[in-house]
């Protein structure tokens, strides 16, 4: 069974004359965050912990005004909600979500003097909470709305790009952009890397995984081995099991020189795509087996009725219904690579983990979070992505 | 029958607990493995403070989480709750998608180094799989028994305590079982945040090229889990007898 299927589908209530009380607690939420929580920091170089300053003295008055009445009327029209009234709401929370740049701007210039160069402007608390309901509106009025997977992702990029044109044209003192551009080469690098190692390491665990579950339903013995080795496999932390693998492959490129030659080395890729394909076979072969034993006997003793041949039935029946439920394994096998594979930037892969563990060492926590938040968005990105592509295969189409 | 079912949960403490008093006694085991280290046993703390300080942090969040993660899925799937029912199953199914290690770094700016971070980083991630099993069970209850037990005058608080939680406490334990067992091996990456617990020797191996520790610190760590994760199916199986007994 796959996870999206295990979830409840959501009941939603038509009547529109009840007051929506997510909204509000939401939006009464963000208004408390906004006003006692720290918006913005303020440091003056790198290393120092910047102090704080809550959102009049950071967006100034009219700024904070403007937002607590966008907050005031997303609380309004959730009072009455109607299809318009949902309609404003979408309107008002992808304006303020889309305006939170414009106020780092303006704390900019109100903050930061211009004989400090090294002076950088960190995002507070506050900041952050408020982001992250922003997003849980958002993700309440797509429901509400009933708007398909499409909307949402066209908006956030709507949304990413105004963020990205601040970030370039006028934010250069915010702290995340300042760790950017002193290594935006190594950045891109780390985000190639990253990106290599999950393909790598996805791609093989499919075909492998594939061959095992193919093989686990012609001899049911092996079916029960393999299981419990995989599951012991899960159990091994990844950090450990990056490190156990250093010693073996060392071993083996100092004493077979064909090896070594090939690129096996104890420390960097090598190690880390192993075991980011040994992690990834459990989630896979469990899909793909439960994927193919799933399709209906009854469909599949139609197509032999129809005259089918045994080979016909797998590759024209039995695989076209599996592929969503594959698809599934897949898309949680990615996602659960690209975590991993942050945590095999400690022996040496590279990736993005790299800036989140030398920035742990220096304690420069903008630099974790150039390492941490493109690792969040390229999940998300993912799942979103493998989501929608597993939605639109099932059989009938999308919904 | 009941020797069988605690064979294996008895198999793996012991072992657990022969390797965390007994590791000093392999030392030879451990200088064939990295002949050239001066010291091979992870000496900075001894191991059982290491197990101790671990299973108190994978506790604290368990607690934390089993009780927020169980009353948030209750309190959703009531009648007066319901408006929030889409949204928290959205999001259950969406943190899932948070890497362990992006909600750690994420964690240390907001509270510091420490074993802090660590124990809200846990919390944050073992809260999903406990929310979406709790209304997954909850929701699979066959709406015509709670009819049923309306009928028989049951109140709301009875059909929840009498009817809905004990159908749904298998669905709701299996959720808890993955959440501690990811859990454990999550917290492993605390030691590179400064929390001390069973991933220090890993760490501390991995940076000095100390192959030894490594080991010691994954043995340890994968029979705990092994340990804790047998309990649960233990737990599970006689949840399920009992279901199936009444």
């Amino acid at each position: 069974m796959s996870l999206r299927d295990a979830l409840p589908t959501p009941r939603i209530h038509r009547d529109g004359l009840n007051p929506n009380a997510v909204l509000i607690s939401l939006s009464i939420v963000m208004l408390a965050a906004f006003w006692t929580l720290d918006m913005v920091s303020m440091a003056p170089n790198r290393i120092v912990l910047g102090t704080g300053y809550s959102a009049p003295a950071a967006f100034g008055w009219p700024g904070a005004l403007l937002a607590t009445l966008l907050f005031c009327a997303i609380s309004f029209l959730a009072w009455q909600p109607s299809q318009r009234h949902y309609q404003a709401l979408l309107a008002a929370v992808v304006m303020l979500m889309a305006l939170m740049p414009f106020g780092l701007i303006v704390s900019s210039f109100l903050l930061i003097e211009p004989e400090l160069a090294q002076a950088r402007l960190g995002l507070g608390a506050g900041y952050w909470v408020t982001l992250f309901i922003l997003l849980l509106c958002l993700v309440e009025l797509r429901l509400r709305l009933n708007l398909t997977r499409l909307w949402p992702t066209l908006l956030l990029s709507g949304i990413a790009l105004v963020w990205w044109l601040c970030a370039t044209l006028w934010l250069d003192s915010l702290a995340l952009v300042q760790e950017f551009k002193a290594r935006d080469q190594l950045f891109l690098r780390a985000v190639g890397q990253h990106m290599t190692l999950v393909g790598i390491a996805v791609s093989v665990s499919i075909v492998l995984g594939l061959a095992l579950a193919l093989l686990m339903r012609r001899y049911a013995r092996l079916q029960k081995v393999a299981f419990t080795v995989l599951n012991f496999l899960q159990t091994i932390p990844s950090i450990a099991l990056f490190g156990l693998l250093l010693a073996p492959l060392a071993w083996l490129a100092v004493n077979v020189p064909f090896l070594a030659k090939l690129g096996v080395s104890g420390i960097g890729t090598t190690p880390a795509l192993i075991a980011l394909i040994a992690y990834s076979l459990l989630p896979m072969v469990r899909n793909t087996y439960t994927a193919l034993e799933e399709v209906s006997p009854v469909t599949l003793e139609a197509a032999k009725g129809m005259g089918m041949r045994a080979s016909q039935r797998f590759w024209q029946v039995r695989l076209p219904l599996a592929l969503p439920v594959l698809l599934e394994g897949v898309r949680i096998t990615t996602v659960q690579a690209i975590g991993l594979t942050a945590v095999a930037a400690l022996i040496g892969a590279g990736g993005l983990g790299t800036f989140i563990f030398q920035g742990l060492g220096q304690a420069a926590m903008d630099m974790v979070l150039l390492g941490a938040l493109p690792i969040l968005m390229l999940a998300l990105v993912v799942d979103a992505g493998l989501g929608a592509l597993a939605e639109a295969l099932r059989p009938g189409g999308a919904r | 029958m009941s020797n069988s079912l605690w064979r294996w949960p008895l198999l793996w403490i012991s072992l657990l607990l022969i390797s965390v008093v007994g590791m000093s006694a392999a030392e030879p085991l451990f200088h064939w493995v990295e002949p050239d280290a001066r010291q091979v046993i992870y000496s900075r703390a001894d191991f059982y403070v290491l197990l101790g300080r671990h299973l108190f942090v994978v506790g604290i969040a368990a607690l934390v989480t089993i009780s927020i993660g169980v009353s948030a899925g209750i309190a959703v799937t009531r009648k007066r709750g319901s408006d929030f029912l889409p949204l928290v199953g959205q999001v259950a199914s969406l943190g899932q998608t948070f890497p362990p290690v992006a909600v750690l770094a994420l964690a240390v700016p907001v509270l510091g180094f420490g074993t802090l971070p660590i124990i809200v980083a846990l919390m944050l991630y073992g809260l999903l799989p406990i929310v979406r099993n709790t209304l997954t069970g909850l929701q699979e209850v066959d709406a015509e028994l709670i009819t049923a037990a309306h009928a028989m005058g049951m109140t709301p608080l009875q059909i929840l305590r009498q009817v809905e939680l004990p159908l749904a406490a298998p669905v709701i334990l299996a959720g808890i079982r993955t959440s501690v067992t990811i859990n454990i091996a999550t917290a492993a990456l605390g030691a590179t945040v400064g929390a001390s617990n069973l991933g220090d020797p890993i760490i501390s191996g991995i940076v000095n090229g100390n192959m030894a520790y490594v080991v010691q610190g994954a043995l340890t760590i994968a029979l705990l889990a092994l340990s804790v994760d047998s309990l649960f199916e233990v737990l599970q199986r006689q949840l399920r007898s009992r279901l199936s007994a009444s």
